[in-house]
């Protein structure tokens, strides 16, 4: 046995985020690691990394107990990470990151011509390709991670531990993730992968490790099992199938007219109407950085659209503000949960009033009522299943589905007849995305509209009344629920052109 | 006609003296303003560590009648001060702003004070025994008066700032040690998610300004003239801070935009004795950073830059 945790305990307040969790990794073995949000996988991974410091417990390299108290002891041991979230320079090149940390130096200084070499080197080497001078801003996601595993790689490790590395990838990027990581544990580095998409785990990893609140609940080998028995480990029931009602389709809540952004002569969207009623669920299908991040900002306000219109509810709101866009009735769950969706140093009961402060029931002449906005926290926790320990905590102590789930919970709570939900259910568990695709269609079928944005074209498929497609900011074809094919939708995202 | 010709260009090489001198103490703290923003301090406290490095010069001078042991007294006080102060801001997360001005008003009080108690005055303190930073001796260039006048009254730490300036230059840019000094600016969490001490760089790096703002301090005291004032640095290290930015945290714009409020003190000195003199003119060189840092600002944002000090 290559790598072997034991008794590790770690308790966050009252709250265990890991209770005597063992795990055991042999050389050249893919291990998955699935669980809830909040089940204490990357707690975990960040003892075993060095960035939490256990309460108590041991870590083992072939038999010999390791003290892993930072990063350096790790990356020493041969123990290297690829987290949640980047941990890259956006200002540095790609060589200047791969490096880092271990920098080539001549007598005095640093031998930038040999770190060039070896990351053209180490590219080869794993067959992942990457020019060293390339600046990181603007890269693709896809590449960025590659920048990441590099960088681990450079630091010779024998381990690697990826942290949800597929939760932001194109479809086309995740395959070539997985193809990475069977050529990596074929040539013996041995991988431990979190993940929430079971899928990953029957296609690339060995064995299945499944945590439940803090707690090992089983470890399977994946040739013995299948999705159906992973989930019920993970939450502890069955998740059923779920049914669609139907509904009447009510007056149009929501409408874009002949939208663009042009910058630098490119249209980045281009000339987009499209529509939501109330009663719907309206899917905007397509590859993620097609130009959906850009059409939620102009609706939203956060963009200045450059020609078209934006009407809610009758009302024009075209480039005015967004508080003005928010009180004509839109709510908003943003892709980016930490930057857009929540502000990471405040706490649970800031974070559930953000844009909705001024309202009555949360403040009275200008001053929060936080006694009344408190409770209301305690109302969305207990109702979206947040897993927390006290509603001062601050946000950044959540774990990342569960961030979205609070975020989700503030929006949809807020009965305004239309949200816009932007990768909903982006690193959440499977148990929760159920949770949160039926607070959707419930929201729908309560007679207010949905728009929803997500490059799993499975989630568009499931829950849209509508599907519109979107390729280079384009809308390039419209589906209704009972003509929509996965086949011509998945055409249409990749460019290919209507078939009529 | 050619009286004239000889008298304006004298008067050029005065001016560019005069800048010279008066750019080089604001240089030193400038430099270290820079090494700060690239660390991501906004070290406000600057003023304050080079009056306690003008002061501490002194009163070593006072009983060593040492150059070096003065020097070395500026720089270890003001070092000493800085890595407080960062102990403060990185360690125990104060807010940058506070702890700044609270080292400003300190160092104020306590210099005011310490003088009082050590040498009995108020106000100033000057001393025949005070010895001073020796100048760099131009009497071969006697015939040559353009020249004579130009690199005048001179002394080693003059030329020493700008031979540090290059030298940082090659240190941030061309070592290991300076990039990862930078990496620090640009994203902490990442540094740290490596296992470097992201904190260990900063305090150091807000140290070695105070080291810096400290014999910036001292060749104000020890420099063209030999006394301590009140007060003497009078917002020069705030000065330095708009240097530090308005160069951009390169070494090499540090020393143009330094160059450029050594001019502004230069012309209101010429103006304040020639001309008119009044309280007017010796604001000029606070306005002028005023003025320059919201054109600096001003043309950054429209480029699409953000102003990332704060
Ligand atoms: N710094 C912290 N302070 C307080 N509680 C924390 C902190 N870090 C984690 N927790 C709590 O510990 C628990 C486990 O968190 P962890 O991040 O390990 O979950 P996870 O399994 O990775 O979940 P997800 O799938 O959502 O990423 C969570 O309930 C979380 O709120
Ligand atoms: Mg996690």
């Amino acid at each position: 046995m290559f790598l072997r945790m034991e008794n590790i305990y770690k308790k966050y307040g009252s709250l265990y985020a890991n209770k005597d969790v063992g795990l055991t990794l042999k050389k050249g073995e893919i291990l998955a690691l699935v669980g809830e949000n909040g089940a204490g996988k990357t707690t975990i991974m960040k003892v075993l990394y060095g960035l939490v410091k256990p309460d108590s417990g041991d870590i083992f390299i072939n038999d010999k107990k390791v003290d892993i108290t930072n990063p350096r002891a790790a990356i020493k041991h041969g123990i290297g990470m690829v987290q949640q979230h980047f941990m890259l320079f956006d200002e540095f090149t790609v060589m200047e990151n791969i490096v880092y940390g271990r920098e080539p130096r001549g007598k005095l200084f640093f031998d930038v011509k040999k770190a060039k070499q070896d990351v053209i080197n180490l590219g080869k080497k794993y067959e992942l390709p990457l020019d060293p001078d390339r600046g990181l801003n603007g890269m693709p996601v896809g590449l960025k991670q590659r920048v990441e595993i590099l960088k681990v790689l450079y630091q010779d490790t024998d381990i690697i531990i990826f942290d949800e590395p597929t939760a932001v990838l194109t479809p086309q990027e995740v395959t070539e993730l997985l193809k990475t990581m069977k050529s990596l544990a074929a040539i013996g580095k041995s991988i431990i992968l979190i993940t929430h998409k079971l899928n990953e785990v029957m296609e690339v990893a060995d064995r299945a490790l499944v945590m439940r609140e803090g707690e090992k609940v089983g470890d399977v080998l994946v040739k013995d099992t299948s999705i159906k028995e992973l989930s019920y480990l993970m939450v502890g029931r069955h998740i059923p199938n779920r049914k669609v009602p139907k509904v009447k389709v009510g007056q149009t809540v929501f409408e874009t007219k002949n939208l663009s952004i042009v910058k630098k002569d490119v249209a980045i969207l281009d000339d987009v109407s499209i529509n939501v009623k109330r009663g719907e669920i309206v899917g905007i299908a397509g590859v993620s950085g097609n130009g959906q991040s850009e059409l939620v900002e102009a609706v939203f306000g956060l963009k200045k659209s450059t020609s078209g219109n934006v009407i809610i509810n009758g009302v024009d709101v075209t480039n005015t503000t967004i508080h003005n866009v928010r009180d004509n009735g839109v709510a908003l769950v943003p892709e980016d949960r930490n930057i857009h969706g929540s502000a990471a140093m405040a706490t649970l009961t800031e974070n559930s009033i953000m844009g909705y402060y001024h309202l009555d029931g949360f403040s009275k002449y200008g001053v929060i009522d936080y006694k009344a906005s408190e409770e209301f926290t305690k109302e969305l926790i207990n109702e979206f299943d947040v897993a927390s320990s006290s509603t001062k905590q601050l946000m950044n102590s959540l774990s990342g589905g569960n961030v979205q789930k609070l975020i989700l919970a503030r929006e949809i709570n807020h009965k305004s007849p239309f949200l816009i939900v932007a990768e909903p259910t982006r690193g959440v568990d499977i148990g929760a995305m159920e949770f949160i695709h039926k607070e959707l269609i419930q929201k729908r079928t309560n007679g207010d509209g949905v728009l929803l944005i997500s490059s799993e074209l499975t989630e568009i498929l499931d829950l849209s009344d509508r599907i519109y497609v979107i390729f280079e900011g384009q809308i390039k074809g419209e589906f209704t629920r009972e003509n929509a094919t996965k086949e011509e939708i998945g055409f249409l995202m990749l460019g290919g052109n209507s078939i009529e | 006609m050619i009286m004239a010709m000889v008298i304006d260009i004298e008067f050029i090489a005065h001016i560019l003296n005069s800048t010279f001198r008066l750019m080089t103490p604001i240089l030193f703290v400038a430099l270290g303003s820079a090494l700060c923003n690239r660390v991501f301090i906004f070290n406000i406290g600057l003023e304050g560590m080079m009056l306690t490095g003008a002061f501490f010069a002194i009163v070593a001078n006072y009983y060593t009648h040492s150059v070096i042991i003065s020097l070395l007294a500026a720089m270890f006080s003001a070092g000493l001060v800085a890595w407080v102060a960062g102990i403060f801001m990185v360690k125990f997360k104060g807010a940058m702003l506070v702890v700044g001005i609270s080292v400003n008003i300190l160092m104020l009080g306590a210099t005011t004070f310490l003088m009082q108690i050590i040498f009995g005055v108020k106000g100033a303190f000057v001393d025949t025994s005070l010895v001073s930073i020796p100048k760099v001796n131009v009497e071969f260039l006697r015939n040559v008066p353009f020249f004579y006048t130009l690199l005048g009254s001179l002394t080693y730490l003059d030329y020493f700032a700008v031979v540090l300036a290059v030298i940082l230059y090659y240190y941030m840019f061309r070592t290991v040690s300076g990039f990862r000094l930078r990496s620090i600016g640009f994203n902490k969490e990442a540094a740290n998610s490596i296992g470097i001490n992201a904190d260990r760089i900063q305090i150091g790096a807000i140290t070695f300004s105070g080291i810096l703002s400290g014999l910036g301090g001292a060749l104000l005291s020890m420099g063209a003239v030999t006394m301590f004032i009140q007060n003497i640095t009078s917002g020069r290290g705030f000065m330095a801070m708009a240097a530090g930015a308005l160069g951009s945290a390169h070494p090499i714009g540090v020393v143009f935009a330094s160059t450029f409020f050594g001019l502004a003190q230069t012309l209101s000195n010429i103006f304040d004795t020639q001309i008119i003199s009044s309280e007017f003119m010796k604001a000029i060189p606070y306005l002028a950073t005023i003025v320059a840092l919201g054109i600096f600002n001003y043309t950054k944002i429209k480029r699409g830059g953000r102003i990332n000090n704060i």
